[in-house]
C-alpha cells in the first residue's frame, strides 16, 4: 500500500501561475523520508482516488474557473467525503477561491465552490500584485510565510474559517483585514505562488505530517537538510523589503524629471494629452519607471521584449 | 504593395521640417546626453521626452512612412521583426526599425525621430500593451501577431487579457491593411479569424509532447478539450474540438522545420526550397514563417525570402554567440516558461555544450513572480549531466528547482561577474557554454562579457568575436 496518495486536481487547467510543482515538493519531501508516494492527475469528469491523502489545486484564470464551474459543482460531495476521511487539501489562488463557498465574477455571475472553506470571493477590477511576507499559524505551528500574490478576487472569511497568516508586508486576501489565506480543519487556502510549498517547507511539512498521520501515528517527521529552502525563502523575504526602497527613489527621480518637463512644456505651446488609460498598461507605460530604473540597470533600453 | 517599386515615387519626402525637425533635434540632444552621462542607451529617454513635449509627433511622422509593418505577441517579436528587415534589405530596401527591446510607444517615437528619410519601409516590434496605441498612431500596412503565452503575469494578469489586446488592435487596423496571425495558436487565431487573417504555421519532424509550460488546452469557442492533429511545442499546433467541432484553419504559409543538433542551426523548407538557418530552435521556424508571410504581402515570394534568411544572424540574446575568456557563450533568452523550454531543448540537442549557466532576475522587466521557472523544463537539464551554475537575484530558487528535480547545481552565485569566474574554473578553454537568462539578467550578462555600457543596445556595432 502506498503511504501517500496525492491528487493533482485539474492539472491541465489550473496551471497558469506555476503552482503545479507544489505536488512535486510534497512528493519529494515524503520520498526523502522513506515514504512511498503516488501522484494521480485528476481532470474534468475523472474521479478522485478513494485512498487519497492530499488534494492540491493551483491557480487559473477567471475563464478557466468558469469552464471548471460545472465540474466543481458535481464533485463537492466527493471532495467533502475525502476530507471527512482525513484528506489534507491545499488550494492556491484560483484553487483557493474554488475551495470556498462561491466566487462572484465581475459580471455578477457566480461560480459555486467546493464549500469546504468558509470563505467567499468577489472579483474586483483592480488586481492585488506583489511580494508577500506574513506570520502563519497552522495546527499549532507558527512560521514565517513568503510568496507572490497576483489576484483580482477579494476573499473574506466566514466564522467557520481561521486566518492562515497575518500580513507583515503585502496585501493578502482582500487588502483590508491584513489576513492571508484561510484554514478549516485539514483544508488550507492561500493566494501565494512561489511555488508556496517550495519556499515554505514548514507549511509543506505541516501538511505532510497531517496527511501521513495514518502511517506515522501522528509522530513528527524526520528533519531534512533545508539549507537551500531557507536561502530561497530568505532571498524572497529580502526582495519583499527591496520592494519599498526603490519606490522612494522612483518618487524622487519622477519628481525631478517632472519638474524639468513641466518647465519645458511651459516653454512650448504643445498641448499635453493623456494617452495612457488602461489598467494593464498602467505603471509600465507611464515612462517614469524606465528612467528610474536606469540607475539600477545601467543600459536597459526599455525592459520588455 | 511593393516597397521596391515604391522607392523614389513613394519614398517619404525630406524628413523633418520646421517644428518636427526641432522636436527631433531635442530628441537627439536628449539621446546623446543620456548616453554621455551613462543613464541609458539613448533609445528610450528621447522618446519619453518627445512624447511629453508633443504627443502628436508619432502620428504626424508615421504618416510619412510607407510600407509599415508592426509585429506583436508574447514571444518572437524581436526575431520576426529582424528577419523581415533582413528580407527587405536583401531586396535593396532600407528599413527603419526600433531598437530591440525599445518596443513601447516611446521606442517607436525615438525610431521615428531618427529617420533619415531614405527608408523605403518600416518594421516595428511592439509590446502587447502598447499595441493599441501604436496601431492607432502608426496605422500600419501589415500587422503580424506571433503568439500568446503566459508571460509577465504580474503585469498582464492573464494570457486572455493579452489575446484581447491583440485582437482589439487588429480590429482597429485601417481598411486595406493586412493581418497576419499564427494559425497554430488556438486562442489567438480564434480571436481574430473573423477578420480573415493570413495564417502561418509550422510542421516539425518530431512532434513534442507538451509539458507544464503549456497554457490550458481548451477550445477557445466552447471550453472543451482540444485534440491535436499536428503539434509543434507548448500549446501550438493544428487542433480540433470534439465537443463543438471548431477547428483551426489551414495555414497559407506552412514551414517545415528540422533540428540540426546545434543551438545555432535549424533546417527550414517552404514550397520545395530548403535552407539552413543560423539560429536554432523550432520557435524560430514560426518567426521565419511570420516574416515570410509579411514579406509576401509586399510582393516578395517565399522562395526569395527564405534565400535571404540564410544569411540572417541572430542577435541580442537569441542564440547569440559571445566569445569571452576563451570560451564560447551561447546566450538564450528565457523570459517565460515556453521560451525557457524551447531554449532548454536547444541546449539538450547540442552535444558541444559543456556547461549551462542559468540566470534568473525578478525585476519588473523579468516578471517579479518567478514561480514559472518550476514549469520551464529546467528539470531536463539534470539529465544532461553537465555542470550547472545558477546566478541572478533568484539564484537560490534555481538551485531549489534542481534539488526537487533530483539533481543539484554546481555553483550558486547571484553576482554575474563572480559567476563568470566560476565558469572559468569549471570549464576548459575552447568549451561551449550555454547561458539561459531572463531579460534583465541577459542584459547584465552581455554587459559583463562585452564590458561596455553599450552592450544593452541592440543596434550597437559589436566586435566580431569568433
Amino acid at each position: 500500500m502506498t503511504d501517500l496518495v496525492i491528487a493533482d486536481l485539474y492539472p491541465g487547467l489550473l496551471r497558469t501561475y506555476g503552482d503545479r510543482d507544489n505536488v512535486v515538493v510534497l512528493a519529494r519531501r515524503a520520498e526523502w523520508r522513506g515514504f512511498s508516494v503516488r501522484i494521480d492527475e485528476v481532470g474534468r469528469g475523472e474521479a478522485i482516488p478513494a485512498d487519497v491523502n492530499v488534494i492540491v489545486l493551483g491557480g487559473g484564470t477567471d475563464s478557466v474557473q468558469q469552464i471548471l464551474g460545472r465540474d466543481v459543482a458535481r464533485r463537492a460531495d466527493e471532495v467533502r467525503d475525502a476530507v471527512a476521511r482525513g484528506a489534507v487539501v491545499l488550494g492556491v489562488c484560483g484553487g483557493y477561491q474554488l475551495l470556498g463557498r462561491r466566487y462572484i465574477l465581475p459580471d455578477g455571475s457566480e461560480i459555486q465552490g467546493l464549500g469546504i472553506l468558509d470563505v467567499e470571493t468577489r472579483a474586483s477590477r483592480d488586481r492585488i500584485v506583489g511580494r508577500v511576507q506574513a506570520d502563519a499559524r497552522l495546527w499549532g505551528r507558527s512560521f514565517d510565510l513568503v510568496g507572490f500574490e497576483n489576484h483580482g478576487g477579494r476573499t473574506t472569511l466566514g466564522t467557520g474559517a481561521e486566518p492562515l497568516a497575518s500580513i507583515r508586508r503585502g496585501h493578502g486576501n482582500n487588502g483590508h483585514d491584513r489576513i492571508e489565506g484561510a484554514a478549516q480543519g485539514s483544508v488550507v487556502g492561500t493566494y501565494l505562488h512561489g511555488p508556496v510549498l517550495a519556499l515554505n517547507p514548514e507549511l509543506t511539512d505541516a501538511m505532510l505530517a497531517r496527511a501521513l498521520a495514518p502511517v506515522t501515528g501522528g509522530k513528527e517527521l524526520d528533519p531534512l537538510d533545508d539549507a537551500l529552502e531557507r536561502r530561497a525563502h530568505d532571498g524572497l523575504a529580502r526582495r519583499v523589503r527591496d520592494d519599498r526602497r526603490p519606490a522612494r527613489r522612483h518618487r524622487l527621480v519622477a519628481a525631478a524629471v517632472a519638474a524639468v518637463i513641466i518647465l519645458a512644456a511651459m516653454g512650448s505651446s504643445a498641448a499635453v494629452e493623456r494617452h495612457e488609460g488602461s489598467s494593464v498598461k498602467g505603471w509600465f507605460e507611464s515612462g517614469w519607471m524606465d528612467i528610474a530604473q536606469a540607475g539600477r540597470l545601467a543600459s536597459t533600453p526599455v525592459p520588455i521584449t | 504593395m511593393d516597397p521596391r517599386d515604391g522607392r523614389g515615387a513613394n519614398a517619404p519626402g525630406p524628413v523633418l521640417r520646421g517644428w518636427d525637425a526641432l522636436i527631433a533635434a531635442v530628441g537627439s540632444g536628449v539621446a546623446s546626453l543620456s548616453r554621455s552621462i551613462g543613464a541609458g542607451a539613448g533609445t528610450s529617454v528621447p522618446g519619453v521626452v518627445i512624447e511629453r513635449l508633443d504627443p502628436g509627433f508619432i502620428r504626424r511622422r508615421a504618416r510619412t512612412l510607407t510600407f509599415t509593418t508592426v509585429v506583436s505577441g508574447t514571444n518572437g517579436k524581436t526575431t520576426t521583426a529582424a528577419m523581415l528587415a533582413t528580407i527587405l534589405e536583401a531586396e535593396g530596401v532600407r528599413v527603419l526599425s526600433n531598437a530591440s527591446g525599445a518596443n513601447l510607444v516611446r521606442g517607436v517615437v525615438a525610431a521615428l525621430a531618427s529617420a533619415t528619410g531614405n527608408e523605403g519601409a518600416a518594421v516595428f516590434e511592439v509590446d502587447e500593451a502598447a499595441l493599441p496605441r501604436v496601431v492607432d498612431s502608426v496605422q500600419p500596412d501589415v500587422l503580424v501577431l506571433t503568439n500568446v503565452f503566459r508571460d509577465q503575469l504580474d503585469r498582464f494578469a492573464e494570457p486572455e487579457i493579452v489575446v484581447r489586446l491583440l485582437s482589439d488592435s487588429a480590429r482597429a487596423l485601417p481598411a486595406g491593411s493586412v493581418l497576419i496571425a499564427n494559425v497554430d495558436d488556438p486562442s489567438l487565431w480564434h480571436a481574430v479569424e473573423d477578420l480573415r487573417p493570413i495564417g502561418f504555421g509550422v510542421e516539425v519532424g518530431v512532434p513534442t509532447t507538451s509539458g507544464h509550460e503549456s497554457d490550458p488546452e481548451v477550445c477557445p469557442r466552447c471550453g472543451g478539450a482540444l485534440r491535436y492533429r499536428r503539434r509543434t511545442f507548448a500549446h501550438l499546433g493544428a487542433v480540433g474540438c470534439a465537443a463543438c467541432g471548431w477547428e483551426s484553419s489551414r495555414p497559407a504559409f506552412l514551414i517545415e522545420a528540422a533540428e540540426e543538433g546545434r543551438v545555432d542551426r535549424l533546417r527550414l523548407s517552404i514550397g520545395g526550397r530548403s535552407h539552413e538557418l543560423k539560429v536554432g530552435g523550432e520557435h524560430n521556424a514560426y518567426n521565419a514563417a511570420a516574416a515570410i508571410a509579411a514579406a509576401s504581402s509586399f510582393g516578395i515570394p517565399p522562395s526569395r525570402s527564405i534565400d535571404a534568411l540564410a544569411s540572417f544572424a541572430p542577435k541580442f540574446g537569441r542564440a547569440e554567440h559571445l566569445a569571452f575568456d576563451e570560451r564560447s557563450f551561447w546566450v538564450l533568452l528565457a523570459k517565460n516558461p515556453v521560451s525557457c523550454v524551447t531554449a532548454t531543448r536547444q541546449i539538450e540537442s547540442d552535444p558541444r555544450i559543456r556547461a549551462v549557466v542559468v540566470l534568473v532576475n525578478d525585476l519588473a522587466a523579468d516578471g517579479r513572480d518567478v514561480s514559472w521557472i518550476w514549469d520551464a523544463g529546467l528539470d531536463e537539464l539534470v539529465r544532461l549531466g553537465v555542470p550547472v551554475l545558477a546566478g541572478g537575484l533568484r539564484a537560490h530558487d534555481i538551485a531549489l528547482r534542481f534539488r526537487y528535480a533530483g539533481g543539484a547545481v554546481d555553483v550558486v552565485e547571484p553576482d554575474v561577474r563572480s559567476l563568470l569566474r566560476a565558469v572559468r574554473t569549471i570549464t576548459q578553454p575552447g568549451d561551449d557554454v550555454a547561458v539561459l537568462a531572463t531579460y534583465t539578467a541577459m542584459l547584465e550578462f552581455r554587459r559583463a562579457v562585452l564590458g561596455s555600457r553599450r552592450a544593452g543596445v541592440a543596434d550597437a556595432t559589436e566586435p566580431v568575436l569568433r
